[in-house]
């Protein structure tokens, strides 16, 4: 009874090694790629300021830097 | 968001505006700008529109819960609104590529 449940016990761990080397290995691809012109938007700042894309045009070239979420540690 | 303003002064000198976009609300920005000495724009996708037309979109296993947020990443946009350069997840944190990228963009014009 303990040997059976120590391989049901490897089995699912092994499949869950499976799914998550799945997942990690293959990011999903992103929309706007090198060479494409990106996308304008208007967003508002910490401020409450709003900001377009379209302002910095011809002007400045532009550093979006998308983060996963405020206080996370980089 | 630390690295890049570590990195400012050097942006800024090649012509470049960085701006900061996640799923935060303002509120929360401010206090993260404030609390780690961010001066440049962060700005708030709330619902994820931008985040979502940009492809990097994600949903975040943490506590049992789904929490959707940004993939980290970074884009290097030209003044005629061309994607120059980009780094995701992992390779989005060290902006030294993009710095240097914008340096070389000063130096070639």
């Amino acid at each position: 009874m303990r040997k059976m449940s120590i391989a049901l016990l490897l089995a699912c761990s092994l499949q869950t090694g499976v799914a998550w080397t799945q997942t990690e290995s293959a990011p999903p691809a992103t929309e706007v790629k090198i060479g494409d012109i990106a996308p304008d938007f208007t967003l508002v700042d910490q401020n409450g300021k709003p900001r377009s894309l379209h302002d910095y045009k011809g002007k400045k070239n532009l550093v979006l830097a998308f983060y996963v979420w405020a206080f996370s540690s980089d | 968001m630390r690295n890049f303003q570590q990195n400012l002064a050097k942006l800024e000198a090649a012509d470049t505006q960085v701006l900061g976009v996640s799923m935060d609300n303002p509120f929360a920005n401010k206090v993260f700008a404030d609390q780690n000495g961010v001066t440049f724009p962060l700005l708030s996708d709330i619902g994820g529109k931008v985040i979502r037309q940009y492809g990097i979109y994600k949903e975040y296993d943490q506590f049992h819960t789904k929490i959707p947020a940004a993939r980290r990443a970074t884009y290097l946009i030209d003044t005629n609104g061309k994607v120059v350069e980009m780094q995701v997840d992992a390779n989005a944190v060290d902006p030294t590529k993009t710095v240097r990228a914008c340096e070389r963009r000063k130096l070639t014009r």
